[in-house]
């Protein structure tokens, strides 16, 4: 391993410890992230028992091929909470450091800027997989399920070029972040958005034709689709290998991308002076 | 005595008296609070994504309830039946569109009104703010005038939007829907006004905002009927304002039923909302109190 990594995974675990004591700092923030999904859950949960006929959801399973709603969101949500985490803890650290000032000295710092955008989601990704795997056992012994985990670990290798491009995605996004200053509409809104057109909360064949067209052209809404496809056998868009191809271009595509705008973007502000500001 | 309050009583001697609210006058009180609500609205103004929270955020957040209700409903409507029996409404989209809609008012109030004090402490302009003599009440009552003036504008565009973009019509009395608004003011700012308090001692802005937002969301009955939960979980719906304050919005928007329909809801609502408000300014003092021993007042 090169000197060079070696200090720049240095500096990112010292990000990892820093948001580590931070978020067990505030020991009510830190339980409740735990809880938290169940919060989003529920009221999907009862919204499903509002549509249901002798407690079937024969609608739902005419548009996807499965009538187990439940399980459908559950995957969308553990998914998306991995774009959310990606997206949080990229752009909302960025504005957290601006408002408490101290964006401006750990930048002075000789790491690249790359890495720092990197460090500070790290934490957050772990505390979004402890969430999924705690949420999957509630699940498991509410209602159970059986566990293929030759298809889990199919799935697993499927999401990952998805994440990987949502970390390109989110370094375009971070540069955003510095010239707008107001990180919390622009995630939440962006993360939202995403989330909405690739299906992670319904099956996107109920989208009305234009907005159809947009989430075909988002390559996340493969991903969700492929991994349901695999998971829970519903019908999907495309082939799932097919499917799997566009994730892995997607991934490339979407990294180069993402450091070439944040880049160009950082000069910007370097420019404008405005890396101090909030 | 000068207007600044020291006296002067000789070149040897020089007394600096107390400055005390008392003197100030109203007039220079309701200038204070005036600057108060003028800064908040120059500062929400102030960042360009002010446009995307007016504009954009009321028809978006309701899309994922509205797209999932379209698709349990399936494409022949099969789940419509029942969804029909349980609301005595047919009009699943405009269900959600309220609901949302006041979901995101309370959901605002927290992250701005109720985060209010928090993020001055943030930014470590809280204790200088404080030593300005002047009610502390006023500094946090100028943020919440500030709010539901933005506010104001929020629902106005939303039910503009959910007619031209969702098609939710208003089928009932404006009269009737203002009325509605009016009541569920207090109690949404009482609420506020509780969050506020205790933010500033907890210093959990995150976890309170999703906590109490949470509770909204699975109890109020925001994207379904109340009536597919659980006994206890409709008793526990019964102890939280916003629940009568979606019903009756619903009700008057949605449905020709008029005030019969809804005035036990409102009385519920101006109850529950005289009893936050003084929950809330008993939560204020007591923080007040509590951060000054502390001493903690300024710190992150």
């Amino acid at each position: 391993m090169s000197k060079n990594l070696q200090i720049q995974l240095r500096a990112m675990a010292g990000m990892f410890r820093r948001d580590y004591k931070i978020f067990f700092r505030y020991p009510m923030n830190a339980i409740f992230r735990i809880v938290e999904p169940v919060a989003w859950l529920t009221p999907i949960y009862f919204m499903g028992k509002g549509f249901a006929i002798n407690g079937e959801n024969v609608g739902f399973a005419a548009y996807t091929g499965n009538g187990d709603y439940m399980a459908f969101i559950i995957l969308g949500v553990i998914l998306s909470s991995y774009v959310s985490a990606v997206l949080w803890g990229i752009g909302y650290s960025l504005k957290q450091q601006m408002d408490i000032g101290v964006l401006e000295s750990n930048w002075l710092t000789p790491i690249p800027r790359i890495t720092h955008l990197i460090g500070q989601t790290l934490f957050n990704v772990l505390i979004t997989t402890l969430n999924s795997i705690g949420v999957a056992l509630i699940i498991w012994l509410l209602f159970g399920f059986e566990l293929n985990f030759e298809k889990i670990l199919l799935a697993i290798l499927t999401a990952l070029p998805m994440i990987i491009a949502i970390y390109g995605f989110g370094f375009g996004f971070a540069a955003l972040v510095m010239l707008m200053r107001d990180a919390n509409t622009l995630v939440d809104t962006g993360n939202f958005i995403i989330n909405l057109l690739s299906g992670a909360n319904f099956p996107i064949t109920v989208l009305p034709r234009f907005l159809l067209v947009v989430s075909l052209s988002i390559p996340l809404t493969y991903g969700y689709d492929a991994i349901r496809g695999m998971l829970l056998g519903t019908r999907t868009v495309l082939p799932i290998h097919q499917e799997q191809m566009i994730l892995v271009v997607f991934m490339g595509a979407m990294v180069v991308l993402g450091v070439l705008v944040f880049k160009w973007l950082e000069r910007r502000c370097k420019k404008l002076g405005t890396i101090g500001m909030h | 005595m000068s207007e600044y309050g020291l006296t002067i009583s000789g070149p040897e001697q020089e007394t600096v008296s107390e400055v005390t609210i008392e003197n100030y006058s109203l007039s220079c009180m309701l200038r204070a609070l005036w600057a108060v609500v003028k800064r908040e609205l120059i500062i929400f103004i102030r960042y360009p994504t002010w446009v995307v929270a007016i504009f954009i955020w009321p028809v978006l957040f309701p899309l994922p309830y509205i797209f999932g209700g379209k698709a349990l409903a399936g494409p022949n409507q099969v789940g419509m039946v029942t969804f029909s029996r349980l609301t005595g409404m047919s009009d699943y989209v405009g269900f959600v569109a309220i609901g949302s809609l006041l979901w995101m008012w309370m959901n605002m109030v927290l992250w701005s009104f109720g985060n209010h004090l928090r993020n001055e402490q943030v930014r470590g302009t809280l204790e200088s703010n404080w030593l300005s003599p002047l009610p502390r009440i006023f500094l946090l009552a100028g943020a919440g005038i500030s709010n539901c003036l933005i506010q104001s504008a929020v629902i106005f565009i939303s039910l503009l939007e959910f007619y031209l973009f969702l098609g939710v019509k208003i089928q009932g009395n404006p009269l009737l829907i203002l009325l509605v608004l009016l009541f569920i003011i207090p109690s949404i700012y009482g609420i506020g006004l509780l969050f506020a308090s205790l933010v500033i001692w907890a210093k959990e802005v995150n976890t309170m905002v999703f906590l109490v937002r949470g509770i909204m969301m699975i109890f109020c009955g925001v994207s379904f009927p109340l009536t597919v939960m659980p006994e206890w979980m409709q008793v526990v719906s019964k102890w939280i304002p916003i629940t009568y304050g979606i019903r009756a919005f619903r009700l008057a928007y949605l449905t020709k039923k008029g005030f019969e329909a809804i005035k036990g809801d409102l009385l519920i609502l101006g109850i529950f909302g005289l009893i936050f408000f003084i929950l809330g300014i008993l939560a204020f003092a007591l923080s007040e109190r509590f951060v000054k021993r502390k001493g903690t007042l300024g710190v992150y």
